[in-house]
């Protein structure tokens, strides 16, 4: 049920994202310097909270080191245009994209042994590692200070952040749209519902493994190259653990299964967070007891409520409860 | 040698309450086989709930201990019967992940509701016991010894218990096999519940035996749990003796690591790192740990 490729036509979730692309397109028009500022960060947490999604929610690998990519490109982009000027802008972003997946294929090809709360761990074990290393080189990395970094644009306005942020958020999007599309896509998903079963069936799971690792950390490094020019400051903090939980709390409470879902999410969680800025803490109080709850009670997270309202999944194995529900696709 | 003598005795201190809290997360691993990422967490609290009791309770140090753990059992067995339910019924489909988010999902709540509460600011409970014991080279202030004196009686008891007792055993049957130990009239809900109920006021006596050490802080529990998690990895998931001796090895290895670098400020950065790497290299060449139960690995 859930490894059926789903073919899209001009299907309600299609309008329904059409029309949130005009809405995010039109934002400069309307939102003032504060709103486009927030918007052009909240496409930074969309990018990693959907390429998360795809890693952790269609190819089942629960991986806490995602902003560990991030970071990783965000500082090589940054250190050579530090050194090299900024000229070497293009070299830097493409140094930083292959660095993250070389370190991606090395990660994937290490945890293939791994699943479930062993690979949680191991994954957070090697991003603290890589976070004390960024913390204590700082002779490299200033440390816990920072690394000043030249900004994409000239000029104080975010109007062109915004959209290079949109832009790069539909690319990803549209990429791994498509990626799930092919037999690929399938074979990920297999993965994530039974490994076992999946390589028993003729596919090379190793390599899938290893590839869904590789894209997701290229789609974060991208992330965190934006991020750090955008920003123009880089430090350790942006890996840390509370701002992984903001990730993966983007990604559950939008549908882990939904590549849209969790960009809604992030929207959601991202949104909030900043209308509640006064309550300071108590917004994470409410992150964390939306988290469980959604987990606990709307399994599929609240955008496919929304998609298709009365129908969301009972997050049942489908012979485990015949008859009342139709079979339908969820693959989404 | 004096030297010597001193980060090893620290050491062992240290790794003695390190263990107590991986303790409760091996236990908690052994029979539901889930991995607690609250535990951190429920360790503060624990803290918490033993700063407070002492102080409107009027009750002596060493009784915040035990009020933090009886608080801290409750607690845990509220929250696997409200939330955890679902990794044993057929409601979800991929439990460990399911277990994952919500026990994380506690940690982000817990932990920003200790600051709304309690304040950002760090508070420090009164001492076990004022002085220092000075025994030739080795000093160690009383508050150290007694928590570690405690700590090795709560060990003691915890492996008591699961080892002789009716109850104790019952829990290690279902962790071994649930469907074996249900056909014996062992109801598995129930020692989930319990389980999760000890494992967290494990927690919560490690935080409040800690309290006096270090000071109380929100994200106290941030640093214990990474070492705990490392604990269990390395001494066998679901093991309470491994989880023993790992806790001891890593105290002893943090203590000696930090005493012994040179470039001191780059030790103490390091520190935690050296225990991560630990954990890497484990993983990958021993996923299940130097006294891992056979039976206790995922499939």
């Amino acid at each position: 049920m859930t490894v059926t490729a789903r073919h899209q036509g001009l299907s309600p979730s299609a309008i329904t994202q059409a029309i949130l692309l005009l809405v995010a397109l039109t934002v400069p028009l309307w939102g003032g310097a504060y709103w486009i500022h927030v918007g052009a960060l909240l496409w930074y947490y969309a990018i990693l909270a959907a390429s998360w999604t795809l890693l952790a929610g269609f190819a089942g690998q629960f991986s806490f080191a995602h902003l560990m990519f991030a970071a990783l490109g965000g500082y090589a982009s940054a250190l050579i245009v530090l050194h090299l000027g900024m000229a070497w802008l293009p070299l830097a972003i493409v140094a930083g994209v292959v660095l993250a997946m070389v370190i991606g294929a090395l990660i994937g090809f290490m945890v293939l042994r791994l699943s479930g709360p062993y690979l949680a761990l191991f994954t957070l074990a090697i991003s603290e590692v890589v976070r004390m290393i960024l913390i204590a080189e700082e002779s490299v990395t200033r440390g816990s200070l920072g690394l000043q970094v030249p900004r994409f644009f000239k000029g104080d306005s975010d109007i062109p952040y915004y959209y290079l942020g949109l832009g790069l958020l539909v690319a990803a999007l549209v990429l791994m749209g498509y990626l799930l599309r092919t037999r690929t896509g399938l074979f990920l998903r297999a993965i994530r519902e039974d490994e076992g079963a999946t390589q028993a069936s003729g596919v090379n799971t190793t390599r899938y493994k290893i590839l869904v690792f590789v894209i997701t950390s290229g789609i974060a490094a991208v992330a965190g190259i934006y991020y750090a020019h955008f920003i123009g400051i880089l430090t350790p903090n942006m890996m840390i653990l509370p701002e992984m939980g903001i990730i993966i709390a983007m990604s559950v409470i939008g549908g882990i299964e939904s590549l849209p879902g969790a960009v809604v999410g992030a929207a959601i969680v991202y949104l909030l967070s900043e209308l509640l800025r006064d309550y300071g803490e108590m917004r994470f109080v409410l992150l964390g007891l939306a988290l469980i709850l959604v987990q606990r009670f709307a399994r599929n997270g609240l955008f496919s409520l929304v998609e298709r309202p009365g129908k969301s999944r009972p997050g049942k194995r489908p012979q485990a409860q015949p008859g009342p529900t139709p079979e339908k696709s969820h693959a989404n | 040698m004096s030297y010597f003598s001193l980060l090893t005795i620290n050491g062992l201190v240290i790794g003695l309450i390190f263990a107590l809290t991986a303790a409760g997360l091996t236990l908690i691993f052994s029979v539901l086989r889930v991995v607690n990422f609250s535990h951190g967490a429920l360790y503060m609290m624990g803290g918490y709930a033993s700063y407070y009791a002492i102080r409107y309770l009027g009750l002596p140090p060493i009784g915040g201990v035990v009020a933090a753990m009886i608080a801290l059992f409750f607690f845990g067995i509220l929250f696997e019967i409200l939330i955890m339910r679902p990794v044993y019924t057929d409601e979800v489909e991929r439990k460990d992940e399911y277990a994952i988010i919500v026990t994380f999902g506690l940690t982000i709540l817990l932990s920003n509701l200790a600051i709304v509460v309690f304040g950002p600011f760090s508070k420090s409970p009164p001492p076990f016991l004022d002085g220092t014991l000075i025994l030739g080279p080795v000093i160690l202030p009383y508050d150290r010894l007694i928590a570690a004196v405690v700590a090795v009686v709560l060990l003691g008891v915890t492996t008591w218990f699961l080892a002789r007792t009716t109850l104790g055993q019952a829990l290690d049957a279902v962790s071994q096999s649930r469907e074996s130990a249900a056909v014996i009239g062992i109801n598995p809900r129930r020692m989930y519940t319990i389980a999760f109920g000890l494992g967290s006021a494990l927690a919560g006596g490690a935080g409040a035996l800690i309290a006096p050490i270090f000071a109380l802080s929100p994200s106290m529990g941030d640093l214990p749990v990474v070492q705990a998690f490392i604990i269990i990895v390395i001494g066998g998931m679901g093991s309470v003796g491994g989880s023993i001796v790992g806790g001891i090895l890593l105290g002893l290895a943090q203590s000696w690591g930090v005493g012994y670098l040179p470039d001191p400020n780059r030790a103490l950065a390091y520190t935690q790192a050296f225990g991560a790497i630990l954990l890497i290299i484990t993983l990958l060449f021993r996923p299940t740990g130097l006294f891992g139960r056979i039976h206790l690995r995922l499939e």
